[in-house]
Formats: C-alpha cells, sequence, structure tokens
C-alpha cells in the first residue's frame, strides 16, 4: 500500500490518498446534505492522523471553498440558492465576525476566554440541536394527529414575526419566498457572525438554522444559501491561512477531489427527503459535534476524534442510503409512467 | 538671546552645543542598536523541504511556498476555485447519467 502514500512537502508527513478521499468524501455528502462547511469532521481527522493543528485547519479551509463552489453549482439548479438573501447577509457576516474577533480580544484581556467560549459553545450546541429537535418532534405529532397530509405548522413562528417588522427597504426574496426588511438578513448575518467568530467556527451550523427560523427560509433553500456563504468564507480563509503558510494544497487537492464526487451526491439527495427530515439528522449531528466537545473538554481528546469520524462515516452512509433509496423510487416511478404511455 | 534679552556666554553655547550632540549621538545608536537586532523573533519562517522531491507539480508547489506565501496564497485560491467549479461541472454531467429529473425542485418541509 506504500504506492498509495503521498510525501506533503508543506505539511512535512507522508499521507495515505485512500485516506484523504474518504475523509473529503465524508464531508463532501454532509456538507453538500446539510449546507455546512464540516470543519468540524476535517480538522480533527487530519489532526488525529498526524497533521499539526494550523495546517488542518488551513487545509481544511482551501478545500472547503472548492467543494462548497460543486455544492452550489447543483444547488443553484435545483433553485435551493438565494442570491440576493446570500449577499444581503455576507455584508452583517463580516462586520459581526470583525466584532466577534474584537470581543474575543476583549474576554483574553480579562482572562475569561477560554472557560467564557468552551462553555458557550457547548451550551450553543445543545440549545441549537434540542430546538431543531422539539421542532421536529412536534411538527411529526402534528401529522400524525392530521394526516400525512399535513403542512408545517400553522403556529406564528418567530420568523413570521420577524418579517412582518416593516424598516425600508423592504425586498422579496425569490427563491425563498418571502418578503422582510433588507435588516433582517444583515442582522441575522451579524448576530450569527459574532457568535461563529466568537467560538471559533465556520458559522454552518448556526446559520442554516439561523435561515429557517429567523429568517423563514424553506429548509432547502437555507442549506443551498448557507452553502454559497461558505464558498466566499472557505475561499477567504483558505487565502489568510496560505499567506501565513498553513494550506498544504497537495493535500486539500486530493480531499477536494473526494469532497466534490461526496458533494454532488449528498446535494441531490436533498431532492428525496423532506425538510424535516434534514432538520431532524441535523440535529442528531449537533449533538455529535456537542458530544465531541465535552469529551475534548475532558481532555479525551482520541475518544472525540474517533466519535467524530465514526459519525461523520455514519451520517454520510444514511445520506447515501436515502440518495439510492430516492433514484430508485423516481426511476421505478419514470419507467411505470413510460410504459403506461406505452400501454 | 536669552529671555531677558542678555547675550547668551560662550560656555552657555558650549553647553546647549554640547547637549545637542549627545542627544544626537544617543539617537543614532539607539536606532542603530534597534536595527541591528531586527524583528523580534516571534515566529519561525515555514519551509517545505524540497531535498527529496522529483521534479513535478508537487516541487513546483513547493517552490512557489519557499519562494512568496502571497504567491503562494493567490495559487491555493485559484487552484482551488478552478477545481471546484471543474469538478462541480463534470460531477454534474455525471450525475445527469443516472436518469434522473434535476430540473428545480419544489420545496416539501
Amino acid at each position: 500500500m506504500d504506492f498509495l502514500n503521498v510525501y506533503l512537502p508543506i505539511a512535512g508527513l507522508h499521507f495515505n490518498v485512500l485516506l484523504l478521499l474518504l475523509i473529503g468524501f465524508t464531508v463532501g455528502v454532509c456538507g453538500g446534505f446539510f449546507g455546512i462547511g464540516g470543519a468540524w469532521i476535517v480538522t480533527p481527522a487530519l489532526n488525529i492522523f498526524g497533521f499539526p493543528m494550523p495546517y488542518a485547519i488551513g487545509t481544511d479551509l482551501a478545500h472547503m471553498g472548492g467543494k462548497s463552489i460543486v455544492s452550489t453549482i447543483r444547488h443553484g439548479k435545483f433553485g435551493n440558492v438565494d442570491l440576493r438573501l446570500g449577499f444581503s447577509m455576507i455584508l452583517g457576516t463580516t462586520v459581526g465576525m470583525e466584532l466577534g474577533a474584537q470581543l474575543v480580544m476583549v474576554l483574553e484581556r480579562a482572562g475569561l476566554a477560554e472557560s467564557v467560549i468552551r462553555k458557550a459553545y457547548i451550551a450553543f450546541l445543545a440549545l441549537i440541536g434540542s430546538y431543531v429537535l422539539y421542532d421536529y418532534i412536534s411538527f411529526t405529532r402534528q401529522q400524525r394527529r392530521q394526516g400525512p397530509t399535513a403542512v408545517a405548522p400553522r403556529r406564528e413562528t418567530l420568523a413570521a414575526r420577524l418579517q412582518r417588522v416593516r424598516i425600508p427597504p423592504m425586498i422579496h426574496f425569490r427563491a425563498s419566498g418571502i418578503t422582510c426588511s433588507l435588516w433582517l438578513p444583515v442582522l441575522v448575518g451579524l448576530v450569527t457572525g459574532v457568535v461563529a467568530s466568537v467560538l471559533g467556527v465556520g458559522g454552518g451550523f448556526i446559520r442554516m438554522p439561523a435561515l429557517i427560523y429567523l429568517v423563514g427560509c424553506p429548509t432547502a433553500v437555507a442549506v443551498g444559501t448557507d452553502l454559497f456563504e461558505v464558498m466566499i468564507t472557505g475561499a477567504y480563509g483558505a487565502a489568510t491561512y496560505a499567506v501565513k503558510g498553513r494550506v498544504d494544497l497537495i493535500a486539500a487537492m486530493w480531499m477536494l477531489l473526494g469532497a466534490a464526487i461526496g458533494a454532488q451526491l449528498g446535494t441531490v439527495a436533498v431532492k428525496y427527503v423532506r425538510g424535516y427530515f434534514i432538520r431532524l439528522l441535523f440535529a442528531m449531528t449537533i449533538f455529535v459535534a456537542c458530544a465531541s466537545v465535552i469529551l475534548k473538554q475532558l481532555a479525551l481528546q482520541l475518544a472525540s476524534s474517533i466519535t467524530i469520524l465514526t459519525a461523520g462515516i455514519g451520517i454520510s452512509t444514511v445520506i447515501i442510503a436515502l440518495l439510492v433509496r430516492g433514484v430508485a423510487r423516481e426511476r421505478a416511478a419514470l419507467r411505470a409512467g413510460q410504459g403506461g404511455a406505452e400501454r | 538671546m536669552t529671555p531677558s534679552g542678555q547675550p547668551r556666554s560662550p560656555q552657555r553655547w558650549r553647553q546647549t552645543l554640547g547637549g545637542a550632540v549627545a542627544a544626537a549621538v544617543v539617537w543614532l545608536l539607539a536606532s542603530d542598536a534597534l536595527a541591528a537586532g531586527g524583528k523580534p523573533a516571534t515566529k519561525l519562517v515555514n519551509v517545505a523541504d524540497t531535498r527529496a522531491l522529483e521534479p513535478g507539480f508537487t516541487r513546483w508547489v513547493a517552490d512557489i511556498y519557499n519562494t512568496s506565501h502571497w504567491l503562494f496564497a493567490l495559487l491555493v485560491v485559484v487552484v482551488m476555485c478552478g477545481m471546484g467549479l471543474a469538478l462541480g461541472l463534470l460531477c454534474d454531467r455525471l450525475v445527469g447519467l443516472l436518469g434522473i429529473n434535476l430540473g428545480k425542485m419544489s420545496h416539501h418541509e
């Protein structure tokens, strides 16, 4: 198997190509399906196999930019990318990330950065995961009461209330099918930017549910629009880490090769899954990420990385299974339709 | 002239000139001393080891990395975006071979 080992001169180590392809593929499937960058899988996975942490982060960001292009192209063709909404949010996200960085400096000066950020991250993941899970459970209960034709819960959502705040300029976001003040996505971008920056994460974990529950996007549009943002933040992050010399381009290219295939499959899988099921899988993913952070805090670094890697492979297997089932059903339906037309 | 209108004594002039020369010497020496020290050694330079590499793409990337990190950053962004675009279009074609409808999808919550 020696021929599968490549020398990575920048990270300064030998690495198995199949492993890079597998990591890329796994994160590609999850990223395309959930609309996230997937740093929570890639960084510990590369680190556990010998990458120094700064190179793991930089290399992850580099491949993330390329992978998100693949997913954004496909989601764009599905009509799941709201460009106007994406650009509105980027404005707020950029300012928010800078504000968040300043807040971290203040916490550092007060000697609170480590403890506050660690606890906030765990609390935040648990909160988002619990809310998304609660939303899924209340929807399925309502569906059971009303039958299979049930639509999304009719109770007034927070997003609907926020959309009613009429501060000019009002904008219609066609792909999302919503009209609201421009300030709503800008503010949501700002808040998610601050939180992402303080917690030191890419932001997909926070933006995707924020687009659903605060802006009011359909789940698939939230996934596609979030990937559009990940594409831009990933390219920017790759550039900044590369300037500091912390990106291994050869490793990123191998990973992108696997991630491109995975991202395409993960994105197409969205077509065969109802929005609420995506939310359920997302909640489970968040709980796994939360568990891994807790393990890390308990100084169980190896257990944390193994949990993340195993969960990533498990979740992407479920997504691929959903895709295969969906494609088989669609093709069977097409054949039945053709057969009926011929008769 | 002094503030009171009296002319400065030669001793006073010598003291003023001596003070100015001493200040200039201290300033020059201090700036020389600082310049000799260079920037604070807070960070080691990252170098890719190319000794064992045969000429080829990996060697070329490593050489660019060793030449300039700014040029390397430009290369990273261009390669990742170019590869993402090319692979995106290629995978799009391949998925089209599955014979499924890949047009606009309706949103089912």
